[in-house]
């Protein structure tokens, strides 16, 4: 891209455009000419039009007619005008581009589908909500296909059509919130994590041998107490010790079989 | 008994949607409520997603039978595969299938793994 200093004869149409728009903005700066204001304005934005095209070119493959693009990119583009302050320092394009994008994306925001859907689709998914919410308060339930077709006047055939397309409405964010729930959950939530359980397949499968090579009066209390769930003078009186022994021997077993893992690899 | 529709698909994710869409166009014309279309829809995705094998036997199918009745559908989605395995009834897939259907089933016969639930029209109560 030329600049203004680069040899002045052949003058860049950007320069132009440039030289241009600082001499209407001069003008509409000047209150002496207020007169001379609306044309003026009608001609900067007239001038920067190029711009809005460029932008809204950017989003061409999104799905959006191109046509709907620029006409909401004028409109960022003539709030640009209104608001820009000459006495900034800046130039007018530096100042309209986030802001006629900003006016892209928020048409994107709100107009854009997920999933691109015929116009014809969203307009008859947008009846079928509506008539859905009405028929399902008249009826007490959700209504049919085929009630649904009846009232708004089209074919059973469009309303199955236009409810596969309102799945194609919005995406969800793995992060958002479960909205019929506290929002507690969000679908990030609900996916597959690292089973907890996993660790303890292999702490069983060291166990195992240990538990094995245990004297048989010790693996007897520990099975009855963690197996069979009895209190510890239970197993007294089965075995035939006193409780402070079976207390003893437990924690003792437990000692081992801990310090026996620890020291497996 | 002979099913009603019956509907044989390559045994590839892929072709889900294609039994999705069916099951739900054929409830459409049973006088199924939108509320139950919808339940349908996901309990055709959930048996498809329990059936589909890891290892598909030979020349296998993802096989869908539906059985119309009165103000209510009945679908048995099966497949072959080469060791079929029972379906974990604690499986986040089974307990929504469960959750939307009545008469939630699974079974294993010979290589053939199938899950069988039906779908009741609210639209008359």
């Amino acid at each position: 891209m030329t600049t203004e200093n680069d040899h002045s004869p052949p003058e860049s149409p950007l320069a132009a455009v440039k030289r241009t728009s600082a001499a209407l903005f001069a003008v509409l700066d000047d209150p002496a000419q207020s007169s001379r204001h609306d044309v003026v304005r009608a001609e900067l934005i007239e001038l920067h039009l190029p711009l809005v095209d460029h932008c809204a070119r950017r989003f061409r493959s999104r799905g959006e007619p191109f046509e709907d693009l620029v006409q909401v990119g004028t409109i960022g583009l003539i709030k640009s005008v209104d608001r820009f302050d000459t006495g900034r320092g800046v130039e007018f394009s530096t100042y309209a581009t986030p802001t006629i994008i900003g006016e892209i994306k928020r048409h994107f925001r709100d107009k854009g589908w997920a999933i691109r859907v015929p116009r014809r689709l969203q307009e008859l998914r947008m009846q079928i909500t509506a008539t859905t919410a009405e028929l399902t308060q008249s009826l007490g339930r959700s209504p049919t296909p085929t009630e649904l077709a009846a009232s708004i006047g089209c074919t059973m055939e469009e309303v199955v059509e236009g409810l596969e397309s309102g799945n194609a409405y919005s995406t969800l964010s793995l992060d958002a919130g479960d909205s019929s729930d506290d929002g507690a959950f969000t679908m990030l939530d609900t996916m597959g994590v690292e089973d907890d359980g996993l660790e303890n397949v292999e702490l069983r499968e060291s166990l195992k041998p240990l538990l094995a090579a245990l004297p048989a009066r010790e693996k007897n209390i520990l099975m009855l107490r963690f197996f069979k769930n009895m209190t510890q003078s239970q197993i007294a009186t089965e075995v035939g010790v006193s409780q402070m022994h079976v207390s003893r021997l437990l924690s003792r077993t437990l000692d081992h079989l801990r310090e026996a893992l620890s020291e497996s690899p | 008994m002979r099913p009603d529709a019956e509907l044989r698909l390559p045994v590839d994710p892929a072709f889900v949607s294609v039994l999705r869409a069916t099951a739900v166009s054929m409830a459409a014309r049973l006088n199924f409520t939108v509320d139950d279309i919808e339940d349908l829809r996901m309990a055709v995705s959930e048996a498809a997603g329990l059936v589909l094998p890891e290892q598909p036997a030979e020349s296998s199918d993802l096989l869908c039978e539906f059985y119309f009745g009165t103000d209510k559908m009945s679908v048995r989605v099966s497949a072959r595969s080469e060791s079929p395995a029972p379906v974990d009834q604690s499986d986040f897939a089974w307990q929504v299938l469960s959750a939307l259907t009545v008469d939630a089933s699974t079974v294993i016969e010979s290589d053939t793994l199938a899950v069988t639930f039906s779908v009741q029209s609210t639209a008359t109560s």
